[in-house]
């Protein structure tokens, strides 16, 4: 059986940038995979991960997209496909928008983190969605990604120039047994304004490793929600850097975790100049025997006055059995700031479903509203025909959630 | 035409008996008035009736039309025509007033245009009623969105919690006057708890009913009021049984 390592080195061999790519790879074999003693790592279930049971998807698949992706597809002016990270079909016409596929590089970055080391080495291309200056895109842009098996690497590059606006979804679903690291920059040029939202369906047997890393310019303003529902385990980790001053960063984190899943969120608000504003969002529920951890970071350099940021965190029980975790860190090397975090953990709050039932709602519905309406404010960055869309899909996948009350 | 009978009711709030004894009995179309001073039992009267979990219902019976209420859960009792406007409605995010209601049974053909025309009834903004249930709504604004609450659910009962407090008088008049049209227009019977006969201007009772000690003192028409007013609540006032 063809192992792990093996798929990487014949698929390396096949690059083109193969030296740059050795780079990650070898950076990636000296640090090794992480463990649970290690403390950022402590909340995975790593001891069930085998790396070498995955291999690299060696064939170019065609697989038929999900309804869901059919549908979301439908209402964007342009969709861009990746099948296993490979770029498939750009579809759809926006003035001002450009998408390329572009060898991938390795600067030296995330020379800490494993798995993005191995996306780094391993991503087949890098695609680079780039809106140009002055350009207030017109229609959302959906990126559909598809997984089929194996290991998986995509790598997504969002760029905007100067002064433009653009809303972006980027949904991906499939992943039955696979392992999916997908690692993404986003670029905010000054002024510019970007819209996103992730929203993540992958199988339930995934193992899902993803980073993402928002440079803000002068006075760039990102909206950016990540929802997760797939994965056997996800870990996602959301950063946002202020390279200039005046930029502001609101980001909503969302997970609902059933069965024996593990959701382990981490974000990064990294303030480097002053007059910036990030406010961080993050709300999930844990049903039946999950669990959550949310470690968040914010992080303020001397000098970057007057900045403000925020972090909030609500998790919401909806079984005995499940568990959460939220862990808040502030790093501050200048006084003049505004800095507040608050977190809360517990089941559905009963007098609120009291107040419904009081009305003639029976408690299972009262119950159903009210998880429900615990994810509605975390659709905000979808555009309008997109969020009925994501909408409907959560209404379902949280209709067959078992809610056990305490 | 329904009857609401309340009799020997017993509650307890934390371990503490705080009803002790109430009776009352009201029909369709009729406005009760229950006024009496601070820790009376007005508000757990309103509370035990719609089942708030706080609330232990140690002895007694109240039935509508002959249906035990007490052994219904809060959304049976809802659905047999109890409804109850809370002194602070409470917000609950996330859930909008028409799924809410659509929820409760309420029928679904037209639901936000009946819902509108009840907003401009009681003069409340249309676009609140797009917002989460009370969320970051002022005092007066959560007390005319119950109106429309109650004027799609059209209880055979309203219970209404302290209806005037926290109320300016453009907002009371509202609601006093969307109420006398509930009496009407299904007959509805109304269960006012107030502390003031600022109230009574606007909706005339049929009865009142002082409360003292957990259960009723007097009862009597509209000149009860005046007598209260002049007198306040001292000469109606009964040692703890």
């Amino acid at each position: 059986m063809t192992t792990f390592t093996d798929s990487a080195q014949l698929h390396l061999d096949a690059l083109a940038s193969a030296d740059a790519r050795r780079g990650a790879w070898d950076a990636f074999a000296t640090l090794g995979l992480p463990t649970t003693a290690d403390e950022v790592w402590r909340y995975a279930p790593l001891g069930e991960f085998d790396l070498e049971s995955f291999t690299l998807v060696s064939s170019r698949a065609t697989p038929t997209l999900s309804p869901l992706a059919q549908a979301l597809g439908e209402r964007a002016g342009l969709v861009v496909r990746l099948v296993d990270g490979y770029l498939s079909s750009v579809e759809g016409d926006l003035a001002g928008v450009g998408v390329d596929s572009v060898e991938s590089g390795w600067s030296g970055n995330y020379d800490s983190d494993a798995f993005s080391l191995l996306n780094c080495a391993l991503a087949p291309a890098t695609v680079v969605v780039r809106v140009a200056e002055n350009v207030s895109v017109a229609a959302p842009i959906v990126i559909v990604h598809t997984v089929t098996s194996g290991a998986v690497f995509p790598q997504v590059r969002i760029s905007l120039g100067r002064s433009s606006r653009a809303s972006v979804v980027d949904y991906v679903d499939g992943g039955r047994d696979a392992l999916v690291v997908p690692l993404s920059e986003y670029e905010l040029a000054e002024n510019s304004s970007l819209e996103l939202s992730t929203y993540q369906r992958l199988d339930t047997s995934a193992w899902h490793f993803a980073r993402s890393t928002a440079y803000l310019g002068r006075d760039a303003r990102l909206r950016q929600s990540v929802i997760s529902i797939g994965g056997h385990y996800n870990r996602s980790r959301n950063d946002a850097e202020f390279l200039a001053p005046g930029g502001e960063n609101e980001l909503r984190t969302t997970f609902l975790g059933s069965q024996d899943q593990v959701h382990d969120f981490r974000t990064r608000q990294f303030h480097h100049a002053g007059r910036t504003r990030s406010t961080l969002l993050s709300k999930g529920a844990v049903a039946d025997h999950s669990r959550s951890v949310y470690t968040g970071l914010i992080e303020i350099d001397k000098g970057a006055k007057r900045t403000d940021a925020r972090q909030t965190n609500h998790n919401l029980l909806l079984s005995p059995h499940a568990h959460a975790d939220s862990v808040p860190n502030l790093e501050i090397r200048e006084n003049d700031v505004m800095c507040a975090h608050a977190s809360s953990v517990g089941p559905l709050d009963e007098l609120q479903r009291w107040y419904l039932e009081s009305r003639g709602v029976a408690r299972d519905d009262a119950e159903r509203l009210m998880i429900q309406g615990f994810f509605y404010e975390m659709l905000a960055t979808l555009p309008g025909d997109l969020a009925d869309v994501v909408e409907r899909d959560l209404g379902e996948v949280l209709g067959q959630v078992r809610i056990v009350t305490p | 035409m329904s009857v609401l009978s309340i009799s020997n009711l017993h509650v307890d709030v934390a371990g503490k008996q705080v009803l002790k004894g109430f009776d009352l009995t009201m029909s369709s179309g009729e406005v009760h008035v229950i006024m009496g001073p601070n820790g009376s039992g007005k508000s757990t009267l309103a509370h035990a009736l719609a089942g708030h979990p706080g609330y232990q219902v140690r002895e007694g019976s109240v039935r509508i039309d002959g249906v035990e209420l007490l052994d219904l859960s809060p959304t049976e009792r809802a659905r047999h025509g109890l409804f109850l406007a809370l002194q602070h409605p409470m917000e609950v995010p996330g859930v909008r007033p028409l799924d809410m209601l659509a929820a409760a049974g309420a029928s679904r053909e037209d639901l936000m245009g009946r819902m509108r025309e009840e907003a401009r009834r009681v003069e409340l903004r249309p676009e609140v009623l797009e917002r989460f249930l009370n969320v970051d709504l002022s005092g007066g604004e959560r007390k005319r969105a119950e109106m429309v609450q109650l004027s799609i659910l059209r209880p055979k009962f309203a219970m209404l919690d302290e209806i005037d407090s926290g109320l300016d008088v453009d907002a009371l008049g509202a609601v006093a006057r969307r109420l006398r049209e509930a009496t009407e227009e299904w007959e509805c019977g109304v269960l006012a708890i107030t502390h003031f006969r600022r109230l009574l201007h606007e909706l005339t009772p049929t009865m009142i009913h002082v409360v003292s000690a957990g259960r009723v003192v007097a009862t009597g028409g509209p000149e009860l009021a005046e007598r209260l007013e002049r007198d306040g609540y001292e000469p109606f006032r009964v040692e703890s049984r």
